[in-house]
């Protein structure tokens, strides 16, 4: 699991490549925590590259959305795959982010 | 005013109206009557008013007769005729004067001689004459008239203008001397006060009054003093507002006697009338009607007085007939009210219990029928089940007392049953959380005696835990007999009880019998009940029969209590139900197991396990990756929960398929832990509101058919099942 972080001005942008299993997710987690310090701003995770996610990686995410919530910033979900796609559809994760093909 | 009270009104008019001519009728013959007696009554005065005027009449005339031959003696000794006339006054009370008055020129010396001897007021005698130059006794009536007929004579009235003024009446008789020579007219004098006051003491009513007049017609005795000496005819004359005297002075002087009605002074009068031959006077009673009619207008007034009492009763006894009517409607409305009620209660209640059998005509695995019948419109009987991650749940219970106040707790009970039920799923924690809520505040006092019981469908395995409730009935293959119950108290009376958990294996075809004691203390009409050797016996019989079929179960148990009760009114509410385990296990075709260390490193390992599995048993790639995800969730889980932090642990996972179902079954020996016990996470909330954690085994039950766990035997056994396609 690799996370590649790219910040230009408010926008960041982290490319997300892999599996964010349990494991990886541990492995990851200060990545999220650099990330969250762009919260004010828009980050777009960018899920091209990422295989599949468990619920592990969706607190990640849903621990991001929080803090973006609470600076006024925005998250968004960037090209995930159909799997990842139906976990989102059943744990409603699919409402709390922006989703962009 | 209301309807009801103008037919009150109504009735007590017809009453009054009714009253009214019963006593105009009674008045009008009680008139008649009275006249009569009226009449009787007057008769008799009249009688008794002859009567006395002839004895005194009859005293007159006797002490002038008895008196003439004296008189006859004395005209030899004139001097001493003066002697016959104070004896005839002193002898005779009703006497006030006597005179002998001779014939003139009798006496060669002395031409007019009339010796006269009254009465004084103080009884003493008087001497007088008679024969002074005012007073022409020989041309007087009393002195002619005699003389003229040749015996004895009563004057007409007249004013005694020599004695005292006093109205009087003379009788005289001729006097004949020796040679039968009329010489001289022997006279007594009798007042006519003593005839007004007897007819003034004749009341036969009270202001009853005489009238007697003379040969004449002068009045002789008047109730009107001013007509006295006058004609009758002066009652128009001399007095107001008389009417038909003129009629009876014509029916009196003509001798008659009867009766006629006259108007004296305005006083509408009957008059009864008689004449007293013997006199040649004739004789008159006056009584004012008011008088006649006095007692009968005073009966009138009392039986008005009475008939309105009644009246009043009567409106008195209907209205208050009519507020009770109004009142037994009202209550009738109130009833009709709480009945309607009652049955929407009923309603709602049984809509509480399910209803729809059989409930799960999709599964080949469970069959259940229940049945509750309440004593009254709602009871406090329940049952429920439903089947939640292949686990039937189920209950049974009966609230203590029955109608409404149990139905009331009924409703909670089965509320909370579902409730604690959704996340709890071992049965002596959900009845522990029910008595912690029933106990709490609990004034009523009310306790409900309960059976909880969770039924593995995958395994047969039935937890159970019985408060206080009858013990449910096993009928099998191998027999038929009570399941064994430890004695926990009835849930709501003690708080904090240890409720006992016990556990038993169900074989398939067994039915697990569950009752309420509405069928074993069943009463009959001679208060016998049907006791638990009943229910016993044909349980066994339906087992001789395999006779297993919930529905057949009840109907026959039905059939049974109701032959025995027969016509007795039933008492208690009467619930039964029947659940039956029909599942068979299936020969395994894919049987693997793999052990892992409880370290987040293994989880590739787990992985690939899992893969082989779902493609072993036909799973695409995309179920296979969620089936993969619920797998990593669920031992994630374990590794993080199971052991204490950095103490190594042991997961074992076996992945085993038959022809239908691919289970997982994650078993470990560390503190126990339930995690389908979490409450499901709500996937709707906002990102503010969700929190982070939960979704593990959201994903998990999302993804799986089935999950279920069991504490075995020092294990935590968690079993993830997912259908083939």
């Amino acid at each position: 699991m690799e996370i590649k972080i790219n910040t230009q001005d408010s926008l960041t942008t982290a490319q997300l490549i892999g599996r964010l299993d349990t494991p990886a997710s541990q492995e990851v987690s200060g990545d999220f925590d650099n990330l969250a310090q762009y919260a004010a701003g828009t980050i777009v995770l960018d899920c091209t590259e990422l295989e599949y996610i468990s619920s592990s990686g969706l607190r990640l995410f849903l621990s991001l959305r929080k803090a973006a919530a609470s600076k006024g910033g925005k998250v968004i979900v960037k090209a995930i795959n159909k799997d990842i796609r139906s976990v989102f559809m059943m744990t409603g994760f699919l409402n709390l982010f922006e989703i962009q093909d | 005013m209301k309807k009801q009270n103008y037919k009150a009104l109504l009735l007590v008019l017809i009453a009054a109206l009714t009253l009214e001519a019963t006593s105009f009728t009674q008045y009008f013959f009680s008139q008649n009557v009275i006249k009569e007696e009226a009449s009787l009554r007057a008769e008799g005065q009249l009688e008794v008013a002859r009567n006395r005027i002839l004895d005194v009449t009859n005293q007159t005339e006797a002490a002038v007769r008895n008196s003439m031959w004296i008189a006859q003696w004395c005209l030899n000794v004139p001097d001493s005729l003066v002697r016959v006339c104070e004896r005839i006054v002193q002898d005779n009370p009703v006497v006030v004067g006597s005179t002998v008055a001779l014939v003139p020129g009798y006496l060669k010396d002395k031409p007019l001689l009339a010796p006269y001897v009254c009465r004084n007021e103080d009884g003493s005698l008087r001497r007088l004459s008679l024969a002074t130059e005012q007073y022409d006794y020989p041309n007087q009536e009393w002195f002619t008239k005699p003389i003229e007929l040749d015996g004895g004579y009563w004057s007409e009235p007249y004013v005694d203008e020599g004695g005292g003024e006093i109205v009087m009446i003379t009788y005289s008789v001729p006097i004949r001397d020796e040679n039968g020579k009329v010489a001289a007219v022997l006279t007594s004098d009798i007042s006519l006060d003593w005839l007004t006051e007897m007819t003034s003491s004749f009341k036969v009513y009270p202001q009853a009054a005489g009238i007697i007049l003379s040969r004449s017609g002068r009045i002789m005795v008047s109730p009107s003093p001013e007509v006295i000496m006058k004609n009758i005819h002066d009652f128009h004359t001399v007095l107001k507002d008389n009417e038909g005297f003129d009629d009876l002075n014509k029916a009196m002087m003509a001798g008659e006697s009867g009766n006629m009605t006259v108007k004296y002074q305005g006083v509408a009068c009957y008059v009864y009338y008689s004449p007293i031959k013997h006199t040649g006077w004739a004789m008159a009673i006056v009584i004012p009607e008011s008088d006649v009619f006095e007692a009968l207008r005073q009966n009138g007034i009392a039986v008005k007085l009475l008939q309105l009492l009644g009246l009043a009763m009567l409106a008195f006894m209907l209205v208050s007939f009519i507020r009770n009517q109004l009142k037994y409607h009202e209550l009738e409305q109130t009833r009709n009210r709480i009945e309607n009620e009652l049955q929407i209660a009923r309603a709602i209640q049984m809509s509480m219990v399910p209803k729809v059998f059989p409930p799960y005509p999709n599964r080949d695995d469970v069959d259940v029928f229940g049945q509750l019948t309440p004593a009254k419109e709602v009871g406090g009987d329940l049952f429920d089940f439903y089947i939640r991650d292949e686990k039937l749940f189920f209950c049974i219970g009966d609230v203590s007392g029955k109608g409404i106040p149990a139905s009331l707790y009924m409703v909670v009970t089965k509320a909370l049953f579902r409730t604690v039920s959704a996340h709890e799923a071992q049965p002596n924690r959900i009845l522990t959380r029910l008595n912690d809520v029933m106990s709490q505040e609990n004034e009523s006092n009310m306790f409900v005696t309960m059976f909880v019981g969770v039924l593995d469908l995958i395994s047969g395995r039935m937890q159970y835990c019985n408060a206080g409730h009858d013990a449910p009935l096993l009928i099998g293959n191998t027999g038929a007999g009570m399941l064994p119950v430890d004695p926990n108290l009835p849930i709501g009376v003690m708080p904090n009880w240890k409720f006992t958990r016990q556990e038993t294996q169900i074989d398939p075809d067994t039915v697990i019998f569950l009752y309420t004691d509405g069928l074993n203390e069943a009463e009959n009409i001679n208060h016998e009940q049907f006791e638990m050797q009943r229910v016993i016996d044909m349980a066994r019989k339906l087992q001789q029969e395999r006779k297993f079929k919930p529905t057949v179960i009840v109907e026959q148990m039905t059939n049974a209590v109701r032959s025995f009760v027969a016509d007795a009114e039933q008492s208690d509410d009467l619930t039964m139900l029947a659940i039956q385990y029909t599942k068979h296990q299936e020969d395994l075709t894919y049987q693997r197991s793999l052990t892992l260390t409880n370290d987040l490193k293994r989880i590739p390992r787990l992985n690939t396990f899992v893969e082989e599995a779902c493609e072993a048993n036909g799973f695409d790639m995309a179920v296979t990756t969620q089936i993969n995800l619920a797998m990593e969730e669920a031992v994630v889980n374990v590794m993080n929960y199971a052991y204490p932090k950095d103490s190594t642990g042991n997961i074992t996972i076996e992945a085993k398929a038959d022809k239908s179902t691919l289970s997982f079954v994650i078993s470990d020996t560390g503190t126990p832990f339930d995690p389908t016990a979490k409450p499901e996470v709500d996937i709707t909330l906002s990102a503010e509101d969700r929190s982070i954690g939960g979704l593990g085994i959201h994903l998990i039950r999302q993804i799986m058919d089935h999950i279920n766990y069991e504490r075995v035997d020092g294990h935590n056994v968690l079993t993830l099942i997912k259908k083939l396609a």
